[in-house]
C-alpha cells in the first residue's frame, strides 16, 4: 500500500517521506546538447526526461505557396527507452498512448508559442524518457518549456506540470482525505491522481488529463493542489532559466 | 487521398461575431444539445443513436475464448472504432489519423478502464474460458460531437445486449442457443457517459473564454480547445481528458464538470426510458401467452 | 417559356411514354440532362427525377436533385480560393474534387500591375467558363464580353449556407414562384427584411444583412424550405416568423 495508511494518519507522512503538498526534487538543466537548436534535461524525482528543438525550420513543402498555412507547424516525438521502467519494454511508436501524449504536447504549445510569427515552417520537439517514476506528461511538458526557452522561441509563458492525487479510494466519499501532489508510479497505480498544466502563475489550465476514477466532490481539492504545485513548478523552472542568462551574459561582457 | 476542408474566412468571422453576440449558427443555446434519438435493431446489442446530423451504430457480439495469461480471472472486451469515407471523404480506412486514434482511446478510458462492464462477471472456467464481448462502433455520418454520441451508443447497446447462458460443469462449459434458454443481459457496474467542451477565445472580455456544448462539425473545426469529462449520474468522474488547446480558467473548468453531472443524468434517465420502450415492444407476454391456443383472426 | 413539370417521376432505364414527349412541326426534339438517345428512336431516362416539358422550345429534360455538382459551362458558382500560384488562383468548388484554376487578371480593373489580393478561405462569386470531363474547370469574375464584373467578384462580410443541388437551381430560375414553388425570398423581402444573397450552382448560398441575428435566421430559412420541402403556404408563414424574429 503506497500510503501505508496506518502510519499516515499518525504522522501524515507518504513512504517517501513527503508531507501532502511537497513536490518531489525537481532540478532541470538548461542548453545541454550544443548541437541542437535548444535543449534541456529535466529530473522529477526519478523520471528523468531530455528534450530537443530542431526549428523553427522550413518545411519540406511541394512548390507553390500554400496559402493555408499562416502559422507553424508543431511536431513531437516522445520515445520511451527500454530501460525506463521496472521490466524492460520496447515501445513502438504507434503506441496510442504516446500519440495521445504527443497530441497533447502538441496542442498545448500551438496555442503558447507564437506560431504566427514562422508562416510554413515546423517546430519538432524530440523527447527522450530515460526513467520512469510517475507524472510522466507533466515531466515531458516541463522540458519542452525549457528546451523552448532555450530555443529562443517566443511564447506567452511558461507551461509548467504536475500531478496531484487524492488519498480517498473512489467508492468513498471521504471528507477527510487529503489531496497529494506529485505521485510517483506507485501512488499513481493505487491512487486516483490526474496531470494538470497551467500557464505560468496564473490559474488558467492548459492541460488537464485525469484517468481513474474519483468522486466528483474530490476534483476541487486536487484541481487547487496541482495548480498550486504548477505554481512551485514555475518558480524552479524560472530559477534555472535565469542562471542561464545570468551565465550567458557574464560570458558575453568578458 | 483528399485533405480536409477547412471553413472559408467568411465563416470564420461570422462565427465570432456571432459568438460575441451570444448566437450560434443553428439557434441553439450555448449549453442546449441537439436533439438525441436512440433506436434498437431486432437483435440484441445493436443501436443506433443520432445526435443531430450525427449518426453512429454500433453492435455488440461476444463469443467464447481464452483469457489473457497474466489475467485468468478476467474476460475480454474491445472496442472498435473506424472513420471510414462513409464518415467523410478525408478519412481513409487503412491509416488510423488523429482524430480516430484520440476518440478509440478516450472511449477506452471511460469505458475499459473505469471497469463499467465487469470483467470478472465474463468468466466461465478461469484461466481457461472466457467471455470476449466485442463493441464495434460504426461511424455512419460526422456532423460534430462524435465522443458523446459513441458513448450514448456503446453503453446503451451493451445494456441491450443478451449474451447466451451457459452452464458449467468441471472443466466443460455448455453454451445454450437461444432457443433451449433465453440469454442473459450482461453485468455493467456504472454507466459513465461522456460530456465534450468547445472552447473559444473571448472577442468580447479578454482572457475569458467561450464554452459551447455539442458543437457541429463547423464549430469544431473553428474551436481552438476541447475537453471531454466522463462522468456517471452518481458524480463518479471517470476521465477528465483536456489535451491542450487553449487554457480555461481552473475555476471555470469545474463549472464544466458540473454541467456535465447533469446532463449526464438526462442522458441516463433517457436511455434507460428508451430500453423499457424497446423491452416492451419485445415482451409478447409471459409463459401463458406463449402457450395460448387461439389465433388473431 | 411554357415548360411545365408533369407529374411523371422517371427512374434510370423507364421506357417513356411517346404521348409525353412534346412534338413540334418544324423544330427537332431537344434533349436536355438526364436524357440518353438510343438511335434509332429511344429515349431513355439516366436518372431518377421529374419529367419536363417545353412545347415551345420543343425540349425535354428530367429535373433531378444530384448529390454532388459537376461543373457545367456558363454556371454561376460560390468557390473557396485555396491556393495561388503565378497569375491564377487555385479555388475548391466542391468539396473533395480537383480545385478550379481562376486566372488573377479576370476581375474588373484588374492589370498586370493592380492584381486582386486574395487570401486563403476567402470566398468569390465566379462564373465557369470551361467545363469539361478531361480538364480542371476553369472560372472567370468578370465578363467577357463588357468587361465589367455583374456582380460576380470577391464576396466579404456575410455568411455562407449550404444547401441542396435542386435548391439551388430553383433559386436561380428566372421565375422562381411560377417554376420552382419559392417564394420564401420574396416574401422575406415584402415583409421588410433587407438582405444581400448570392446564390451558387454548387450548392452554396451566401446571405448578407445588417445583423447577425438576421443573417443565421434568413439562411436557416432558406435551409428549412429545403429541407423540409416546405409549400408556398408553409414558406408564407415562416417568412412571417422570421421577418418577426428580427
Amino acid at each position: 500500500m503506497p500510503l501505508d495508511t496506518s502510519t499516515y494518519s499518525l504522522a501524515l507522512l507518504r513512504l517517501d517521506g513527503r508531507r501532502w503538498n511537497e513536490l518531489r526534487r525537481l532540478t532541470a538543466q538548461i542548453s545541454t546538447q550544443v548541437a541542437a537548436d535548444g535543449s534541456s534535461y529535466l529530473e522529477m524525482g526519478n523520471t528523468k526526461v531530455m528534450c530537443t528543438v530542431a526549428g523553427p525550420s522550413e518545411a519540406k513543402g511541394a512548390g507553390g505557396v500554400r496559402l493555408g498555412n499562416d502559422r507553424a507547424d508543431i511536431r513531437v516525438s516522445i520515445s520511451i527507452a527500454g530501460f525506463s521502467g521496472v521490466d524492460r519494454k520496447k515501445s513502438g511508436r504507434n503506441d496510442k498512448r504516446l500519440m495521445e501524449m504527443q497530441h497533447t504536447i502538441a496542442s498545448a504549445f500551438a496555442q503558447n508559442l507564437f506560431t504566427k510569427l514562422y508562416p510554413h515552417s515546423t517546430i519538432s520537439l524530440s523527447i527522450h524518457v530515460l526513467s520512469q517514476d510517475g507524472s510522466l506528461l507533466a515531466a515531458c511538458i516541463n522540458a519542452c518549456t525549457i528546451a523552448l526557452i532555450d530555443a529562443g522561441v517566443p511564447m506567452h509563458d511558461y507551461i509548467c506540470a504536475c500531478t496531484a492525487g487524492s488519498t480517498s479510494s473512489y467508492s468513498s466519499n471521504d471528507e477527510t482525505a487529503d489531496p497529494l501532489l506529485d505521485l510517483n508510479t506507485m501512488e499513481e497505480q493505487e491512487l486516483p491522481f490526474l496531470t494538470v498544466a497551467t500557464m505560468g502563475e496564473s490559474d488558467s489550465v492548459s492541460v488537464l488529463i485525469m484517468e481513474t476514477k474519483v468522486q466528483v466532490g474530490r476534483l476541487e481539492g486536487m484541481l487547487a493542489v496541482g495548480v498550486d504545485g504548477c505554481k512551485q513548478v514555475r518558480a524552479i523552472l524560472d530559477g534555472v532559466a535565469r542562471a542561464r542568462g545570468t551565465k550567458m551574459l557574464e560570458g558575453s561582457r568578458m | 487521398m483528399p485533405r480536409e476542408v477547412e471553413p472559408s474566412v467568411n465563416e470564420r468571422q461570422f462565427f465570432e461575431k456571432a459568438l460575441a453576440e451570444n448566437l450560434r449558427l443553428d439557434g441553439r443555446a450555448f449549453d442546449q444539445f441537439r436533439d438525441l434519438e436512440l433506436s434498437f435493431g431486432d437483435e440484441f446489442g445493436v443501436a443506433d443513436v443520432r445526435l443531430g446530423k450525427t449518426r453512429i451504430h454500433t453492435n455488440i457480439s461476444a463469443e467464447v475464448t481464452t483469457p489473457y495469461p497474466d489475467k485468468p480471472f478476467d474476460g475480454l472486451f474491445t472496442i472498435t472504432t473506424e472513420l471510414s469515407p462513409m464518415t467523410s471523404p478525408h478519412y481513409e480506412t487503412s491509416r488510423p489519423s488523429d482524430p480516430e486514434i484520440l476518440l478509440s482511446r478516450i472511449l477506452e478510458k471511460n469505458l475499459r478502464r473505469s471497469q463499467a462492464l465487469d470483467t470478472e462477471s465474463l468468466c466461465l472456467i478461469a484461466g481457461h474460458k472466457v467471455w470476449s464481448v466485442r463493441a464495434d462502433v460504426h461511424i455512419l455520418s460526422h456532423d460534430g460531437n462524435l465522443i458523446d454520441a459513441s458513448c450514448i451508443s456503446v453503453l446503451a447497446a451493451l445494456q441491450h445486449f443478451r449474451k447466451p447462458d451457459t452452464s458449467s460443469e468441471g472443466e466443460n462449459v455448455t453454451v445454450y442457443t437461444l432457443e433451449e434458454r433465453d440469454p442473459v443481459p450482461l453485468s455493467l457496474l456504472h454507466f459513465p457517459y461522456c460530456v465534450t467542451f468547445s472552447f473559444y477565445p473571448s472577442t468580447v472580455e479578454e482572457g475569458e473564454t467561450v464554452i459551447l456544448l455539442d458543437s457541429t462539425l463547423l464549430e469544431e473545426q473553428l474551436r481552438e480547445g476541447s475537453a471531454t469529462i466522463g462522468i456517471n449520474k452518481d458524480g463518479e468522474l471517470c476521465q477528465i481528458a483536456k489535451l491542450g488547446g487553449i487554457s480555461v480558467d481552473a475555476v471555470a473548468f469545474l463549472g464544466c464538470v458540473q454541467v456535465a453531472l447533469a446532463r449526464v443524468k438526462e442522458i441516463s434517465t433517457f436511455v434507460i426510458k428508451r430500453l423499457a420502450e424497446d423491452a416492451k415492444k419485445r415482451d409478447k407476454g409471459d409463459l401463458m401467452a406463449e402457450l395460448r391456443a387461439e389465433n388473431d383472426r | 417559356m411554357a415548360s411545365t413539370r408533369t407529374s411523371t417521376f422517371v427512374l434510370p432505364g423507364d421506357r417513356l411514354d411517346p404521348a409525353s414527349l412534346p412534338s413540334h412541326p418544324t423544330l427537332p426534339l431537344k434533349l436536355g440532362p438526364g436524357l440518353r438517345h438510343i438511335p434509332p428512336n429511344t429515349i431513355t431516362p439516366t436518372v431518377a427525377g421529374q419529367l419536363c416539358t417545353d412545347k415551345r422550345k420543343n425540349a425535354v429534360w428530367v429535373e433531378f436533385n444530384g448529390g454532388r455538382y459537376i461543373p457545367t459551362t456558363g454556371d454561376l458558382v460560390i468557390a473557396t480560393i485555396q491556393n495561388s500560384a503565378v497569375d491564377i488562383f487555385y479555388a475548391s468548388v466542391s468539396d473533395y474534387a480537383p480545385k478550379a484554376t481562376l486566372p488573377q487578371l479576370s476581375f474588373e480593373g484588374a492589370t498586370k500591375k493592380t492584381r486582386p489580393q486574395l487570401s486563403f478561405g476567402a470566398l468569390v462569386y465566379a462564373r465557369v467558363t470551361h467545363a469539361n470531363k478531361h480538364m480542371d474547370p476553369e472560372l472567370e469574375c468578370v465578363s467577357q464580353s463588357t468587361g465589367k464584373s455583374e456582380g460576380l467578384g470577391p464576396l466579404t462580410g456575410g455568411m455562407v449556407f449550404d444547401i441542396s443541388l435542386g435548391m439551388a437551381r430553383r433559386l436561380m430560375l428566372p421565375k422562381p414562384v411560377e417554376q420552382g414553388a419559392l417564394v420564401i425570398l420574396d416574401e422575406l423581402g415584402g415583409q421588410g427584411v433587407a438582405f444581400e444573397i448570392a446564390v451558387g450552382r454548387n450548392g452554396k448560398v451566401w446571405v448578407n444583412s445588417n445583423s447577425v441575428k438576421g443573417t443565421i435566421a434568413i439562411g436557416r430559412a432558406i435551409q428549412e424550405t429545403d429541407e423540409k420541402a416546405l409549400k408556398i403556404e408553409e414558406q408564407r408563414k415562416l417568412a412571417k416568423k422570421v421577418a418577426r424574429e428580427i
